[in-house]
């Protein structure tokens, strides 16, 4: 069966077309929105890299200590 | 919008600063007037734009966590994030829900809109008849079919905003949009 709404939703998809196209037109992204974007993507960038650094196993006290140095002569 | 779930995609995977706040700033110049328009149709000036500077920081803060692949599926994603932000704003302030847009302030959009795409006659035609629609439809009707037509969510995301399940929503939108009809007639 034919929607029997199909002219009227058609004028209104038509209306909601050109409603977001001239806002668009109208409103293009602030300069205040897209620092307040960069800025969220930096701190979470920053909170990567410290989880990422702390995530990493640190080096054992021994490893870090390298071969003995030689007994001195007696 | 076509590359935008590329992007979205893409961004996903990036690990390089530089390359996230590229990717991040194509993405949010595409999305941003879509979220402008949305809070800005629902509370009153003053606040929302601080509504949508908190919107523009959760969306982008998860970003990263967003696991679909297709722009329906993103764009519910992000209207998710802004409902739920928006229904935080009137927990705390009721009074500031926002009055229906004005004919004058729609016709001034779409005579914007004619920066981007001619209008023919036929056009101005069928969007005098849209306008004459949402006139003679009662407050509750002509929420339901902005939001469908205008703003654009389908009827999922209005079940989602609205706790109604989807043929619900539909079937009321269906009723809405005939009774403007009869009514216009």
């Amino acid at each position: 069966m034919p929607n029997q709404n199909t002219d009227a939703e058609a004028a209104l998809q038509k209306l909601g077309h050109r409603v977001r196209l001239g806002w668009a037109k109208k409103h293009s992204i602030s300069d205040k929105s897209l620092e307040s974007v960069k800025n969220t993507v930096r701190e979470q960038w920053e909170q990567e890299q410290t989880a990422s650094r702390a995530s990493k196993p640190t080096p054992s006290p021994e490893k870090d200590r390298g071969p003995k140095p030689p007994e001195p002569e007696p | 919008m076509d590359d935008l779930i590329k992007l979205v995609r893409t961004y996903r995977v990036t690990a390089g600063l530089a390359e996230r706040l590229r990717l991040a700033e194509a993405i949010f110049r595409q999305i941003e007037p879509d979220l402008r328009f949305f809070v800005f149709n629902a509370i009153q000036p003053p606040a929302a734009e601080d509504v949508l500077q908190e919107i523009l920081k959760s969306t982008a803060a998860s970003l990263k966590n967003f696991r679909g692949d297709t722009l329906p599926a993103f764009r519910s994603w992000f209207y998710t994030i802004a409902r739920n932000r928006l229904n935080d704003h009137f927990r705390k302030k009721t009074n500031d829900r926002l009055q229906p847009m004005p004919n004058d302030e729609i016709l001034d959009l779409v005579d914007a809109s004619e920066q981007a795409e001619p209008m023919t006659a036929a056009d101005r035609h069928d969007l005098e008849y849209a306008l004459k629609l949402l006139d003679g439809s009662k407050p509750e009707c002509r929420g339901y079919l902005w939001n469908h037509y205008v703003i654009g969510f389908d009827y999922g995301e209005i079940a989602e905003e609205q706790n109604l399940n989807y043929d619900n929503v539909r079937m009321k939108i269906g009723r809405c949009l005939e009774e403007a009809k009869s009514l216009v007639a």
